[in-house]
């Protein structure tokens, strides 16, 4: 007897391309993908120290289609959109983002992301983790419709001090109008192409939002219009270093999402993560307001601090004591910050330390001469964040550079 | 706005008025607000009562509420008659069961004396408030530590046994015990009715312990028709509210709760009159109360998701029937006016009719519950299963089915009897639902299983009757301990809202 089976549609496995893929090939002289939600994603193509100063000097081009991408439409999106994050979305206007939080009922952080208000009943929230069935919750009982537009919109960061001279170059007129955090609609090489001034550098630079058949046809027209601008591909690994000075918290690594941990006290509140300045109490109900109103008004239990460490090596996964000898904490990001020529990092600390205990912080570095393991107790200061601070990031116009 | 009250009580189901009745012996100034033409709630309407049977009003509340406890002591407990396939039906009263052989009867009293013990330890917790998951009160903590101590006190050999048949079901532990027929089939009934679960469904044994629990003056796990009936309890309860100096106002529907400040502030009536109150308690079921009332907006998502999920399917339809004559029963005498009749003659014949029920459909042959009201000349059926989700929707023609199969699984027990009627009523689930408030058509506010007991009724969060919202308070049968017409709800819930005193 002949097997028959119905023919199933195959399931991919490994990395999808991602709608810049073709291009990114090209430019990926070390091949290191990475996988991000799915997509081959570069962590660095070409050497990290240059892909690393051209988000400082010159622009850089970087693949953000695999971010998490959600359209929240309908009368009731305002509504569902204040519901979620703690930030007050009322005061949002059309054609501005916030840098957001959403916590669940303990006040714990679910998620971090960007919401994009494109008039009064759209809104797109864009963030590193799925959150469909959160929003599903937290959207049932309200007349708004939520959409997962992730693989709909190609998403392209074009960050670095000559970027708006870039997009001047190709002909975008009133670019250098666009304040930060403004959205505005342009075309590139004929494509319609929605801007946002917003990015994870801390830098001069901006979001480009399409629709992933323009995606190559926009990638081509920038990187002509970069030849004179130093445009330069980029991967994640630049990337987490200019993040890391910029004062940008990474889910994953300096925290996680409650809806992920196991153990219920490795979740964080938003006052521990030193974000109270996006929790507004004082608005209506929002997802976890009851729990964040008792713990406004309680010590954090640990707090996530930036800090700089004497001398130069940074301190990956290092401990952080008090005196040299009781163990208050641990860092989650550490680098040697190129352009600040600092050794900076951010590290949890335990209460009190961090917070009525500042003095007398030191980090256990270990360092690796030749396999032969040393270790080294650096002294640590408290600092603000963030590490790099540039007017350029909010000069409208923006200089040429 | 309208004179402001210190409580207002949705809905004057037994469960708000004993909470309304708390309340204002207290110095209260209680307004209870009923959506219905009559207070009482599924008790109350004399026309079709959704609940015929109000058998287990706690003492301690009538103790309470001093009300006359001669209408519970003067009456006798509940006799019960069990009809087999064939032969005379199985006379029950508490652990005496007559018309079986002396072996059955035997096990049977054994089964009955060690289970209601076992019911009476875990009744420890039913006029108590739960514990908080994760974050229990002192008070909360002791009350289930008593009942541990109880559970202890049984004994090694009975906790244990507790424990190894606790969570398992009634068809393994009945066959072992009595094994099946008539006897069985009334003991199935009593762990299954109202629920979405069968006699071979895990936690049917807790749900048997759990109506077991019930007390009487006549003892635990004894079951009692106040004196005069369900008029009369209702009438005993809106008179101890109004002699308190409450108000229940009837024909008055709630639209919204109001809420200012993140606290409850009274509620809006359909007719668009809001009245003031800083203290609202709720005896509609969970959902209706917090999706549809208070809104939510109110609430966090998980909250909601685990509101909206809770499991509360109705499963059972009530059917009245008008007859010409006192029924006779198979094997000659006639139904006495106040006999429970089940006729559930196996297990096997009840996880049948769930099997149907299961997949959205109407058994061929329902177990039935009735019971013969003589003054009105009216038998009252309760059918399961008949669920709210039925395949087609609740049509004419599905009640009518539903009524020919209940009559004819009923003149196996009462020979004849579908000739002597002259008039017949059927409330679907459906019609729980809209009439009463019920979200899902469950006549216990939410289905009485495990995972929707104790802390978890009527979920994880929503246990301690105050809601996310200050001031207001689910005072009904979706609340712990849960339905039964105990009344314990409500006395829970008004002792949980003056405890937390000033509003």
């Amino acid at each position: 007897m002949a097997a028959t089976a119905n023919p199933v549609p195959l399931v991919h496995l490994g990395l999808e391309p991602g709608p810049f893929h073709e291009r990114l090939i090209a430019h990926n002289r070390q091949q290191a993908w990475m996988n991000w939600m799915g997509y081959a994603s570069p962590s660095v193509l070409d050497t990290v120290e240059f892909e690393y100063f051209a988000i400082r000097n010159q622009s850089t081009l970087f693949d953000i289609s695999p971010m998490c991408k959600y359209a929240i439409t309908g009368p009731d999106a305002e509504a569902v959109v204040n519901r979620l994050v703690t930030r007050d979305m009322r005061k949002l206007k059309p054609g501005r983002v916030a840098y957001c939080i959403w916590c669940d009922e303990d006040g714990q952080v679910v998620d971090d992301g960007t919401i994009f208000r494109y008039s009064d009943t759209e809104f797109r929230l864009c963030c590193q983790e799925p959150q469909l069935s959160w929003l599903e919750d937290i959207a049932w009982g309200f007349d708004v419709e939520i959409s997962d537009v992730t693989r709909e919109v190609a998403g392209l960061a074009l960050q670095g001090p000559t970027s708006c001279a870039l997009l001047k170059d190709l002909g975008l007129a009133g670019i250098e109008t666009l304040k930060p955090f403004g959205i505005a609609e342009f075309k590139i090489a004929g494509s319609e192409v929605s801007i946002s001034r917003t990015g994870f550098t801390g830098d001069l630079g901006y979001e480009l939002w399409m629709d992933p058949a323009d995606a190559l046809n926009v990638w081509d027209a920038l990187v002509a219009a970069g030849r004179l601008r130093g445009l330069r591909v980029i991967g994640y690994e630049a990337l987490e270093m200019a993040r890391i000075e910029a004062g940008f918290l990474l889910p994953k690594v300096d925290f996680l999402s409650a809806q992920t941990v196991l153990r219920a006290n490795r979740a964080s509140t938003p006052y521990e993560l030193g974000l109270d300045w996006l929790v507004a109490l004082d608005k209506p109900h929002f997802n976890g307001r009851r729990a964040l109103l008792d713990l406004s008004k309680k010590t954090p239990r640990r707090k996530l601090v930036a800090i700089e460490i004497e001398r130069d090596k940074p301190a990956h996964n290092a401990l952080v004591y008090h005196r040299k000898t009781r163990e208050v904490g641990m860092v989650t990001s550490a680098l040697w910050s190129p352009t600040c020529k600092r050794n900076i990092a951010y590290a949890w600390l335990d209460a009190p330390y961090g917070q009525s205990v500042t003095d007398n912080l030191w980090v256990e570095i270990y360092l690796q001469k030749e396999i032969r393991w040393q270790r080294r107790m650096a002294r640590c200061q408290l600092v603000d964040k963030p590490f790099f601070v540039h007017p350029r990031r909010a000069a409208t116009p923006p200089a040429d550079h | 706005m309208s004179p402001r009250y210190d409580a207002i009580v949705i809905g004057a189901g037994h469960n708000g008025l004993v909470a309304a009745a708390m309340l204002a012996r207290k110095g209260k100034k209680v307004l209870v607000l009923e959506a219905r033409t009559h207070p009482g709630g599924m008790l109350g309407d004399p026309e079709f009562r959704v609940a015929p049977l109000p058998y287990a009003l706690r003492p301690e509340i009538a103790k309470a509420l001093q009300l006359d406890q001669s209408m519970l002591y003067a009456a006798k407990p509940l006799e019960v008659l069990s009809f087999g396939a064939d032969g005379l039906p199985v006379r029950v009263s508490g652990g005496l069961a007559t018309g079986v052989d002396i072996a059955t009867a035997e096990a049977y009293a054994a089964l009955h004396t060690r289970l209601g013990r076992q019911a009476k330890a875990l009744g420890a917790m039913l006029l108590e408030t739960p514990p908080g998951l994760g974050k229990a009160k002192l008070s909360e903590t002791a009350a289930l530590a008593r009942m541990a101590l109880r559970m202890r006190l049984l004994g090694k050999t009975e906790m244990r046994d507790l424990l190894r048949i606790v969570l398992s079901n009634a068809w393994d532990l009945l066959n072992d015990e009595i094994g099946d027929g008539p006897l069985a089939g009334l003991l199935a009934m009593d762990a299954t009715l109202g629920g979405a679960m069968g006699p071979r469904s895990p936690g049917t044994v807790l749900t048997l312990l759990y109506r077991m629990a019930s007390h009487s003056p006549h003892g635990h796990g004894l079951r009692v028709m106040p004196e005069g009936g369900p008029d009369a309890l209702v009438k005993a309860l809106s008179d101890c509210v109004k002699a308190a100096g409450g108000e229940i106002r009837t024909a008055s529907p709630v639209e919204r709760i109001l809420v200012d400040g993140d606290r409850a502030a009274g509620v809006r009536l359909t007719s668009g009159v809001e009245i003031a109150s800083p203290l609202v308690l709720s005896n509609a079921s969970p959902r209706v109360t917090l999706l549809t009332l208070l809104g939510v907006e109110h609430l966090d998502g998980e909250f909601v998701r685990r509101c909206r999920t809770m499991a509360s399917k109705g499963m059972v339809a009530r059917l009245d029937f008008d007859l010409a004559s006192v029924p006779e029963l198979r094997g000659g005498g006639a139904l006495q006016s106040g006999q429970r009749l089940v006729v559930a003659p196996t297990m096997r014949t009840i996880e049948t009719a769930f099997n149907a029920a299961k997949y959205g459909s109407l058994p061929d042959r329902p177990a039935l519950e009735a019971v013969y009201d003589g003054a009105a000349r009216r038998l009252s059926v309760s059918a399961q299963f008949a669920p709210h989700d039925l395949k087609g929707g609740w049509t004419d023609e599905a009640k009518a089915r539903l009524s020919a199969s209940v009559l004819s699984v009923l003149a196996d027990a009462l020979p004849g009897v579908a000739s002597t009627v002259t008039g017949s009523r059927v409330m679907s689930p459906a019609d729980i639902e809209t009439g009463y408030g019920a979200a899902g058509g469950h006549w216990h506010h939410g289905e009485l299983r495990v995972d929707q007991l104790l802390m978890l009724r009527p979920f994880d969060g929503a246990a301690q009757y105050r809601m996310p919202v200050a001031g207001l308070y689910l005072c009904g049968a979706g609340a712990h301990p849960g339905g039964d017409i105990s009344g314990a709800a409500g006395f829970n819930a008004a002792r949980a809202a003056l405890r937390d005193g000033v509003h």
